[in-house]
């Protein structure tokens, strides 16, 4: 079903909420859910820059459980939604609610509350101080008017489907991240066209995450079933496709404009710097969700998906990344074309095909564009705080294509890494595109 | 081991096996007990410094306490002997981070510079280890923040010292303190006081500052270390200072390169040899040694040799915990007196961040004299598992050893006495006339064979932590080493022969005074 800006608007006005409370009420507890819901998860944008251990696919498996928790804990309570258990791989039916009456507001803060406390766990101090905060501030918010009782059997509630999805997460293969991502040990390949390291980092010595393809994934079949084709050829001889597809990164970096310098900053989305790639797309639901006035529902099925979908193409992306262990563009370029040269970004730590920016930004268009539609426009202020400008975007799809093309302007990923990537990346949204969070 | 091997795959043949000294642990002995406490509002601090204010030439010992009171320590240590402290009640204000001794009005008498969670504090020296508060008498808004690093220096012409202070977070935010970071101050002399303090926006959290002549144009520069946990849109800075103009910080066009990190500490010397200070830079995993990359351009353009140099201490080398390592001060000094700068970085996770060592050591490296250092702090003795935070490399008991001190997170201070002077020393102080008494922002220069070794006399960097008092010099097997100072009005002292194991003054214009322990 594709929502479109002036349905959703009436939605939230005649969506069927099943609240144990006065119907004149019911619109205020829904609005108090949405706070809730969206506070949470901005300060969950916050936890996932600073946990050290939160690289992008590690950040985007968060996302989806998070996202999940958010829809199961509504689903239990409203018929009109549909649970995602027997939908997500190995995913069982969440706790049922018991007698009595249950507050959406408290249910949805307890099953955060707890999700947050779990999945960030090893957060520093700051963040264990703000996640005290924020229960704090936002169990003043939720529980504003509502019976003791009531307030204590949906906080409960909450905490038990929180509960419920940390047990799954918690056996995905993902669950544990030693020294920041990085193998202690490594064997790097020995072809010319291997990974190599590309920074002076001793920690960065090792790519990152080499098994994450192995993790369980959400919605898609396999990470094998979504795989990308070979990349070109690889070819050292100047003249050849390969030599090609490199003297277009070097030739592109030499000649960068301001505005190619911004876009590959802008969609940059570095991990401890920024929310990750993942975050910035759950930004942009948000700002949406905000300018819009969006109902919690849709608000909470839409980053169920996107989290599914942005998880899942990390998942896939990494698998295929270990798959051909194909060196960046800088490697080559300083071997063969020039050995002075240095992109516009910092190289990540890991093999180039395909682009994992590229990836999950083709699978968050896919989920958002069957959501919202094909010529949703939007603006996006996700780094307004680092000092970029807000930029305009005709549709998901326009946007995921610049942040695909931005890797190129950064120096960091060969045009077919990136094209590849989307590709995979669409495929892989499309099923999480499919889940039925709807009755 | 694993140092050391580094060393030898990437320098051999020229890596050598520096001589480890040893260190003794007389924590339980020396007296020093204030422990650095409090929770998230002292997750950083804990500052040491050192001066000597009863004079007697033996440098006394300020720990900063946090929540807990601070303590000053006059120093009873005989000389060569054992490490004696004794606690005094002078200065034992709470909520302090650290603390720099200073002297602002140029009389003679150390004063210090006591940076808090609250209302900053300058610290009037009476004499005899005594102090006043002098905010008002100076005309010093201490302001109401959470301080977290300073520097000084006098700018030319002015008769008073200019004052950087860096603060940290907006200790108000609850759930969103990420972003918050209030602006840095700088206090600059009105005649003999303070105006009002100079916002340096943008501020991005320092945790460390320093004046230096990073481009030996004989105008310091401001350079500020950066926690990248809590800036948005930061990154490390480089401010110009040209008297009685505005601050103006160094951007891209003027070839300053972006650098995020968890910046914490900052140390200098003339690793390279090159004659231009070069940065280490503490942060959280890897840490940073920048290099000029060509003084000839101007250009504030640094590249990281940490790697080749064998000094990220990215991670514990002994005691079997492999996670990342998280660095607070950072210190050069010549501490096996072989002639060739060492280094060391305190170690101590923030606050039980599992994914950060938990038993994290000190780190001792050693220069090899081929520009490597290798890793010594287990075998030297100092490899504590303490969660430490600030601290002082130098000469507790004046036999030309240096000594360590470090504040540790809720467990207290930890001294060590070097067990044996090893090699040639020479320590000298520099003594002005009129303003500027300890001659901050001067030059020392040593001429050691071919090469002239430049060291700046810096107040400020480290983390939260500083000394004013005797420069240390390894001489190896040196008998004399030839030495001169640049004064900071530029003027150039001559060239002058010092025998090992000495101690000079040294004024402008005059020859050296020689100066000896009671």
């Amino acid at each position: 079903m594709t929502f479109r800006r002036r349905e959703l608007l009436g939605l939230s006005l005649v969506a069927p909420i099943a609240l144990s409370l006065k119907p004149a009420l019911a619109a205020d507890r829904a609005d108090v859910s949405r706070e809730v819901l969206l506070t949470w998860h901005k300060l969950i944008l916050e936890l996932v820059r600073h946990t050290a251990t939160y690289v992008p696919p590690v950040a985007a498996r968060a996302f989806a459980y998070i996202g999940v928790t958010g829809h199961e804990a509504l689903a239990t309570g409203n018929p009109a939604l549909r649970s995602l258990a027997g939908q997500l791989t190995d995913l069982a039916p969440t706790p049922a609610r018991g007698e009595g009456d249950f507050d959406e507001p408290c249910v949805l803060h307890g099953a955060l509350t707890a999700a947050a406390q779990g999945l960030f766990a090893n957060t520093g101090p700051t963040g264990q101080r703000s996640m005290e905060k924020m229960t704090a501030i936002m169990g003043r918010t939720a529980g504003e008017g509502v019976a003791g009782d009531v307030v204590d059997r949906s906080m409960a509630h909450g905490q038990a489907i929180a509960a419920h999805i940390l047990a799954w997460s918690a056996l995905d293969g993902g669950a544990v991240i030693e020294n920041m991502g990085f193998p202690r040990d490594y064997t790097p390949g020995t072809r010319p066209q291997d990974w190599v390291p590309t920074n002076l980092i001793r920690l960065q010595q090792a790519p990152l995450l080499p098994g994450w393809g192995g993790t369980r994934a959400f919605a898609i079949p396999s990470a094998a079933a979504l795989d990308a084709p070979p990349h070109p050829e690889y070819d050292e001889t100047p003249g050849s496709d390969f030599h090609g597809f490199a003297q277009e990164v070097y030739d592109t970096g030499r000649g960068l404009t301001d505005e190619q310098k911004l876009i590959a900053r802008f969609w940059s989305d570095d991990p401890m710097l920024t929310p990750t790639p993942a975050g910035h797309w759950i930004s942009i639901v948000m700002q949406i969700a905000d300018r819009d006035a969006l109902p919690v529902e849709v608000i909470s099925a839409t980053l169920a998906k996107l989290g599914v979908a942005q998880a899942d193409a990390f998942i896939s992306c990494w698998s295929t990344k270990f798959k051909y262990n194909l060196l960046r563009p800088v490697t080559y370029i300083k071997r063969h074309i020039d050995p002075k040269w240095e992109p516009l970004l910092i190289t990540p730590p890991f093999p180039e095909y395909t682009s994992g920016h590229s990836t999950q930004s083709g699978a968050a268009s896919t989920v958002l564009t069957a959501a919202f539609g094909e010529n949703f426009s939007f603006e996006d202020a996700t780094h307004k705080d680092e000092g970029l400008p807000v930029r305009s975007f005709p549709s998901f799809a326009a946007a995921a294509d610049e942040a695909a093309v931005s890797r190129l302007y950064g120096g960091i990923h060969f045009r077919f890494g990136n094209e590849a990537g989307l590709a995979q990346g669409r495929a892989v949204g499309a099923f999480a595109a499919s889940l039925r969070t709807e009755s | 081991m694993r140092a050391l091997g580094f060393c030898l795959a990437l320098a051999a043949p020229a890596c050598a096996e520096p001589v480890i000294p040893t260190f003794i642990d007389e924590t339980a002995t020396a007296g020093l007990s204030t422990v650095y406490a409090g929770e998230w509002e002292y997750m950083v601090g804990g500052g040491v410094a050192t001066f000597d204010c009863s004079g007697d030439g033996l440098p006394e010992v300020f720990l900063s306490g946090g929540a807990g009171p601070s303590a000053l320590y006059l120093n009873r240590s005989p000389v060569g002997g054992a490490l004696a402290f004794e606690k005094t009640d002078a200065v034992t204000i709470d909520a302090v981070l650290g603390a720099y001794p200073v002297d602002i009005d140029s009389d003679g008498v150390m004063d210090l510079v006591v940076l808090r969670q609250g209302e900053n504090q300058l610290l009037r020296g009476l004499g005899d280890c005594q102090f006043d508060l002098a905010n008002a008498a100076w005309g010093f808004d201490g302001g109401d923040a959470w301080s977290s690093a300073f520097a000084a220096i006098w700018e030319k012409g002015q008769t008073w010292p200019t004052l950087a202070i860096g603060n940290y977070i907006d200790r108000k935010e609850e759930a969103f303190p990420w972003g918050s970071c209030t602006d840095n101050w700088l206090h600059r002399p009105e005649g003999e006081r303070f105006g009002a303090p100079i916002p340096l926006t943008p501020s991005f959290c320092a945790l460390s500052m320093l004046f230096t002549d990073w481009d030996r144009s004989g105008k310091p520069s401001l350079r500020v270390s950066n926690d990248r946990e809590y800036y948005k849109g930061g990154q490390e800075q480089l401010w110009r200072l040209d008297p009685g103009q505005p601050p103006a910080r160094l951007g891209e066009k003027e070839g300053w390169k972006r650098l995020r990190i968890w910046g914490m500490g900052i140390a200098s010397a003339d690793v390279t040899l090159d004659g231009y200070p070069d940065y280490f830079l503490t942060s959280m995993a890897d840490n940073k040694l920048q290099v000029l990359k060509d003084p000839s351009t101007g250009l504030p353009d640094y590249a990281d040799i940490a790697f080749k140099s064998g000094v990220t201490a990215h991670r514990p080398y002994t005691g079997g915990d492999l996670n990342p390592s998280t660095a607070w001060h950072a210190q050069f000094a010549d501490v096996n007196n072989d002639g060739l700068a060492d280094l060391f970085v305190a170690k101590g996770n923030v606050a039980q961040m599992p994914d950060f060592a938990q038993n994290d050591p000190n780190n001792l490296l050693l220069g090899a004299g081929d520009g490597s250092f290798v890793e010594a702090g287990d075998k030297a003795g100092i490899a504590s598992m303490g969660i430490a935070r600030g601290a002082q490399v130098v000469d507790l008991n004046l036999d030309g050893a240096l000594d360590l001190v470090v504040q540790n997170r809720w467990s207290g201070p930890e001294v060590w006495r070097q067990a044996t002077v090893l090699g040639g020393w020479v320590q000298v102080r520099l003594a002005q006339s009129g303003a500027n008494r300890d001659a901050v922002g001067a030059v020392v220069e040593l001429r050691r064979g071919e090469k002239i070794e430049r060291h700046e006399i810096l107040s400020g960097g480290g983390h939260l932590s500083g000394s004013i008092g005797w420069l240390h010099f390894g001489l190896g097997q040196a008998e004399t080493v030839d030495l001169r100072v640049i004064w900071p009005d530029g003027s150039e002292g001559d060239w002058m022969t010092l025998p090992a194991r000495s101690f000079h003054i040294l004024r402008p214009g005059q020859v050296a005074e020689v100066w000896q322990p009671r």
